[in-house]
């Protein structure tokens, strides 16, 4: 059963994203409004904002949190083609116990909106990487992690289709690797997942994988939390939801210094279009072992695989939270109906007449969307 | 006249609309569970998956409706103003109790001079007296009129506002002398309005579209507009609601978005192949525009929010979206709610009227809590699981679940961990199985003859002689063993095979029994268990066919015995080694499909394979692999038993099975199968806490197994289980010294630099600063090396090495109830503790009083907020709080 609750926002425009903090104990929006909130986790388990401000000249796209050996920072990248990396004044606070966030850079390489902002894990150190409209991954690095205003940009990736966003892979034996989704419109362009890594000995990033099957564009992309296990999932937003594994290939000794990149044992483990129209947003949880998934149906669906590596939906909520309560309850319905469905049957209306069938889901014969087409180069 | 339906939601009460076409109907929005479905309320229609609209009233006595607008003031609430095709304007309610009418509105007429149709109809909502209103052309009058509708009737006038019902109906032209009322203001002479709407940031202004111009008048001066633009354009015209400059029009093709800052032309143009019919702002969200085309089922919408948010060198971009609210029907007219979000009525050319929320994009995350977070357009929703049913927990609840109850930081008592895992088979069998080598190796019975080989080996590597001392296996030797218990003289005996290695392979199965007393006590333990058909199983084994239907029988008569197994039992009773014989028949037949149990299975399967072949019984998956093996063990061969052993090992490791550590240990192939098995449930707590028990070994320089230990503390952070780790850390330290983490933290002395904790330990282990009995506490005031005085503490002004005083008077009155413990670490309080930022400390008792009162440094002069820069300090905050 799923309890929700509503948090008061109080942004005045929409939510772009919400992250949380390596502990889950904070919490980061941010909104086309510009501005970037804060909040915490009270022990009454309440979400109180600690901190609101305005964080760039755009709308915000993305807010993402550094490891918090790191301090307390994030990085936000907006429409106003920059990202920028705040932290947090510890220590100081107002009277209202508003925390003061201070932005230590501002990052304007890119010369169109900045789509996507992430961290890498932990081990590499403090980096970002952050990818534009342009098509372009900037991967920054802060080499001492003392001075958060020091970033040197260390490599342009040049994707050649516009990015809507970004993962690494937080895997801590693996090379440095990151996959990059396009929301470029055109199917025949070809894959829309790039999956890059860094070559050690050629210190390059290069790409190594292209999923040719992903061939819609894609709107958001998150690789599993790694967990010991031998492969990597990857979580594509499309016009479906995709889970792709990624093993990688037992690399012979001497092959390493020579052919320089890894290869992969691709396999698509999952595909799902119960979202009916364009999947937006992806998260997993904390083991990789359930996949969340926002669409324009309204719902939020949860995914989670057997024993047998077999994908099922295991619950679908509604968006506005209105039917999450009721979770329970309405199975317990569906059951009474269908052991008395004859009579339901019996007595059922004409299609399209009122009342119609209980139970219905958003999608049968109700008001579906759809994105035609991206006019302009960016979704959002 | 076609009649075109169209609906409009209330401005000022929440779940209320109108529908019009050719009568009026007030409509009421209700919640409904679905549930209720079926006890209707009468004439209610169902309009979305949650909610009715009810009729209220209905209106009927106007007709030729051409446009409708709704009061936006409260009383009364329900009146709207009905725009007619020969122009006048009604103003009517719906015949309900509840509608104030303090100005007495209900009734009133308006119209110009001479009946032409109106076009659009808009109320002010600065001044809720105003009424604009938009005629077609007649000769050189005036088709924009802006009424005052609390103005009082002026006589002698040719506007008439109390019309008898004869000259309401189509005449054409009348003057009367009646009591009227003038407009407040008359524009565009000799023009027809089709579209007009007031600005929303400044009450006089009102934007007009006009034969081939959009115009900007201000009601006050409205000789002249104020702005203009040529186009063709003219229609639907209507405002931005959270953009004052920012407007829209359309003509049968296109769609223009204008700003009335820069009015010469469109910001943006969209043609549209089929023919507009009307256009509308999104009223909750900024930049939404909603397009309707004729005989279509789509409702399209354009998101240019980001199109003027950067510079002029960037491509605007927009988004298109289309919703379909009724299936295949085409979409007549829509309507979106004032003040929800994103909510729109949509009303198809046949009246059926839906209730559509469009979804924003849904941005959501998981908290390593396994909380969800999602945003829904402004709104944000946190939601959690609860009451998740046993065994459908994901991998995550389960791990934080046994953590939270020290699952696998048992140092003696493995088997514990048994009680911790539910009924996973696998997980139970692999901590007996730690349990039981552990056990074997205190007993002395397990001994390795090899250095370094790793403890927990598997029953592979003693088959393959890995562990003996000369590398090789000693060949078995088999004596054909006797039956017991029933007349066994004429029956095939089976080769019973033995050798040292077999020995030990049965003793980490459990089966190894030196004298039938040994036996019997393990049958026992399984028939007080429940477990009669794995009981009967181990005694059929070892040839106690007597002992099995003992057994058995007792299982069946038993309180809740199950009565199939008296059956068993007489089956296996009439067990004969004649290979024509009927019973053999009916078992291969009949029984051995029909019986559930894997045990019972293999039972019949032993006596029928006419001690020969074991195929069966082998390979029997569903019987527990220690019984299997142990089988293996005692009745094959040794080629066959290497082969066998060798085959279920690949097995094991391939499906991920933990049963299988039995067979590989925690060796090479070990690491594989629990790899496998991570691989399938993301169990990486499992994996690191039994490889922990295995070193110190060669494992621990596995990568893969660096990877399980790492992430699984990584886990314990991100959860906050701190003490957890620590645990874990110190129990893995506990097994491999190697892994010990070094000193972290040093303290030296200002003035020669030398380390002063190193050489107070030399002296006396463990103190060093302050504490302990006071009879043999060296001096520890000054710097071992140096002898100069070491820093004192801000508050007590006393040099490092003290004690506290408070704290150490407080610990001898605790230490004299236990005289002869001997206190060896100082009391936390009697420690120095300083700040990282400012250097500035002390005694950690002082330190700690000091910051409850004040935020900074104690130090004269020092601003440094100290405490609060430690993270630490807000969880010791809250708790005090909460504590008093």
């Amino acid at each position: 059963m799923f309890v929700a609750r509503s948090i008061p926002a109080d942004h005045k425009d929409l939510i772009h994203d919400v992250a949380f903090d390596f502990h889950g104990r904070r919490m980061a929006t941010c909104s086309s409004d510009q501005n970037v909130k804060v909040w915490d986790l009270g022990e009454d388990g309440h979400w109180t904002c600690t901190a609101n401000w305005k964080t760039h000249s755009g709308s915000v796209w993305k807010v993402t949190w550094a490891h918090p050996e790191f301090g307390q920072v994030i990085a936000t990248c907006s429409f106003d083609r920059t990202a920028a990396v705040w932290e947090e004044l510890v220590g100081e606070s107002t009277e209202h116990g508003q925390k003061n966030w201070v932005k230590r850079t501002s990052l304007v390489d890119s010369r169109t909106s900045v789509t996507d902002v992430q961290f890498a894990p932990k081990h590499l150190g403090l980096q970002l990487a952050t990818c534009s409209a342009d098509g372009i991954v900037r991967i920054y690095e802060a080499p001492d992690v003392m001075n958060l205003s020091q970033w040197s940009l260390q490599h342009e990736i040049s994707c050649k289709l516009s990015c809507s966003c970004i993962s690494w892979n937080p895997s801590r034996v693996h090379q440095p690797m990151i996959a990059v989704g396009s929301d470029d419109a055109n199917p025949s362009g070809g894959g829309k997942v790039q999956i890059y890594e860094y070559n050690d000995n050629s210190r390059k990033w290069s790409k190594v994988e292209t999923i040719t099957v992903v061939t819609e564009s894609v709107k958001d992309i998150q690789f599993a939390p790694n967990l010991g296990r031998s492969y990597h999932l990857l979580g594509i937003a499309s016009k479906d939801v995709r889970i792709i594994s990624l093993k990688p290939l037992r690399r012979d000794q001497s092959s390493t210094q020579t052919s320089g990149h890894s290869k992969f044992d691709l396999r698509q483990v999952a595909q799902f279009d119960e979202h009916n129209a364009q999947v937006w947003r992806l998260s997993w949880n904390v083991t990789g072992t359930v996949l969340a998934s926002s669409g324009d149906d309204g719902c939020v669906r949860l995914w989670k695989a057997n024993y047998l590596d077999n994908w099922k939906c295991i619950s679908v909520l509604k968006g506005d939270g209105s039917n999450v309560k009721l979770q329970e309850s309405s199975q317990v319905q569906q059951q009474q109906q269908t052991l008395s469905g004859g009579a339901m049957n019996g007595t059922s209306s004409p299609p399209g007449q009122a009342p119609l069938p209980l139970n219905i889901k958003r999608n049968s014969g109700w008001a579906y969307f759809n994105t035609k087409k991206d006019q302009g180069k960016h979704y959002y | 006249m076609s009649l075109k339906l169209d609906l409009l939601w209330s401005p000022n009460r929440e779940e209320e609309f109108v529908t019009f076409g050719q009568e009026l109907t007030l409509f009421q929005v209700v919640k409904t569970d679905s549930s209720l479905g079926s006890a209707q309320v009468s004439g209610a229609t169902r309009i979305s998956d949650s909610t009715l609209a009810i009729p209220l009233s209905v209106n009927s006595e106007i007709q030729y409706v051409k446009c409708v607008a709704w009061y936006p003031g409260h009383d009364p609430h329900q009146l709207i103003a009905v725009g007619q095709a020969n122009g006048r304007i009604i103003l009517v309610s719906f015949g309900q109790g509840g509608n104030k009418d303090p100005n007495d509105l209900v009734g009133k007429e308006f119209g110009p001079r001479h009946a032409r149709q109106c076009n659009s109809l808009v109320w002010n909502t600065h001044d809720n007296n105003l009424l604009a209103q938009g005629l077609d052309k007649y000769r050189q009058d005036a088709s924009l009129l802006v009424w005052d509708v609390n103005a009082k009737p002026a006589y002698g006038s040719s506007y008439d506002s109390t019309a008898t019902p004869d000259s309401k109906r189509g005449s054409t032209f009348y003057v009367d002398t009646t009591p009227s009322i003038r407009p407040v203001a008359e524009i565009g002479a000799a023009e027809s309005v089709y579209s007009l709407c007031w600005s929303i940031n400044q009450p006089k202004i009102l934007l007009t579209g006009m034969n081939k111009y959009l115009r900007v008048y201000d009601i006050r001066e409205s000789t002249h507009p104020q702005n203009a633009a040529l186009t063709k354009n003219v229609f639907g015209l209507c405002v931005d609601p959270h953009s004052a400059d920012r407007v829209a029009s359309f003509s049968e093709g296109q769609i223009s978005v204008w700003d009335l800052r820069n009015f010469d032309k469109p910001v943006l143009t969209f043609t549209e192949n089929r023919q507009i019919m009307k256009l509308s702002w999104c009223s909750t969200r900024s930049g939404l525009l909603t397009s309707l085309m004729r005989d279509w089922s789509m409702v399209k919408l354009y998101d240019i929010q980001h199109t003027t948010g950067g510079s002029d060198e960037m491509e605007p971009v927009i988004i298109e979206r289309l919703i379909q609210p009724a299936g295949q029907h085409s979409v007549g007219s829509f309507t979106w709610h004032p003040t929800q979000e994103n909510r729109m009525l949509t009303i198809s050319s046949d009246g059926q009227i839906r209730d559509v929320t469009v979804f924003e994009r849904i941005a959501l995350a998981w908290s390593p809590s396994q909380m969800l977070a999602w945003s829904c357009g402004k709104k944000l929703i946190q939601c959690s699981r609860v009451q998740v049913p046993p065994g459908e927990e994901d991998v995550a609840e389960k791990m934080k679940y046994r953590a939270m109850r020290g699952y696998g930081l048992q140092t003696e008592q493995v088997w514990q961990n048994t009680e911790l895992v539910g009924n996973d088979r696998q997980l139970k069998s692999m901590w007996s199985w730690i349990d039981t080598v552990r056990s074997l190796w205190q007993e002395g019975k397990l001994k390795t003859m090899i250095k370094n080989a790793p403890k927990y080996y598997g029953i592979k590597s003693i088959l393959r002689g890995e562990v003996s001392q000369n590398g090789v296996t000693n060949f078995s030797e088999y004596s054909y063993a006797p039956w017991e218990g029933v007349d066994g003289k004429n029956r095939l005996q089976p080769k019973l095979y033995k050798s040292d290695e077999r020995k030990k392979c049965l003793q980490l199965c459990c089966w190894d029994f030196d004298s039938e007393a040994e036996l019997n006590t393990v049958i026992d333990r399984l028939e007080s268990d429940g477990e009669y058909e794995r009981a009967a199983l181990v005694a059929l084994f070892n040839l106690k066919i007597k002992r099995a239907l003992d057994v058995l029988n007792k299982g069946a008569s038993g309180t809740g015995g199950d009565v199939n197994l008296s059956i068993v039992a007489m089956a296996l009773s009439g067990f004969s080694d004649d290979k024509n014989t009927l019973w053999r028949d009916m078992w291969s037949n009949a029984l051995s499909t029909s019986l559930k149990n894997a045990n019972l299975r293999s039972m019949f399967a032993f006596l029928t394979s006419g001690m020969e072949n074991f195929d069966a019984v082998l390979n029997e998956e569903d019987m527990c692999v220690q019984d299997r093996v142990a089988f293996a063990c005692m009745y094959l061969c040794d080629s066959k038993l290497m082969e066998y052993i060798d085959t279920l090992t690949a097995e094991m490791i391939n499906g991920g099975v933990l049963e299988g550590i039995l067979l590989t240990g925690f060796g090479r192939d070990g690491v594989d199968l629990l790899q496998k098995y991570v691989d399938n449930t993301g169990d990486v707590q499992t994996a690191s806490l039994a490889v922990v028990q295995a070193l110190p070994g060669e494992i621990s320089k596995d990568i893969r197994v660096q990877t399980w230990i790492e992430s699984y503390r990584s886990l314990l952070d991100r959860w906050g289980m701190w003490y957890q780790r620590a645990e874990f850390d110190v129990r893995r330290a506990s097994c491999d010294a190697s892994i010990r983490p070094p000193t972290q933290v040093f303290a030296s002395c200002n003035f020669c630099g030398k380390s002063i904790s190193s050489s107070a330990n030399r002296r006396n282990q463990f103190l060093s600063y302050g504490g302990g009995p006071a009879a043999n506490k060296p001096k520890v005031t000054a710097c071992p090396g140096c002898r100069k005085p070491l820093p004192r503490c801000a508050l007590c002004l006393i040099h490092m090495g003290t004690s506290s005083g408070t704290a150490s008077f407080r610990h001898k009155s605790e230490r004299t109830g236990s005289h002869n413990s001997n206190v060896i670490l100082a009391p936390f309080s009697d420690w120095f503790t300083w700040c990282q930022s400012c250097r500035h400390g002390g005694h950690s008792q002082h330190i700690a009083d000091w910051f409850r009162d004040h935020s900074e440094c104690p130090v004269t002069g020092c601003t440094c907020k100290c405490m609060t820069l430690d993270s630490m300090y807000q969880a010791v905050h809250s708790e005090e709080h909460g504590a008093t």
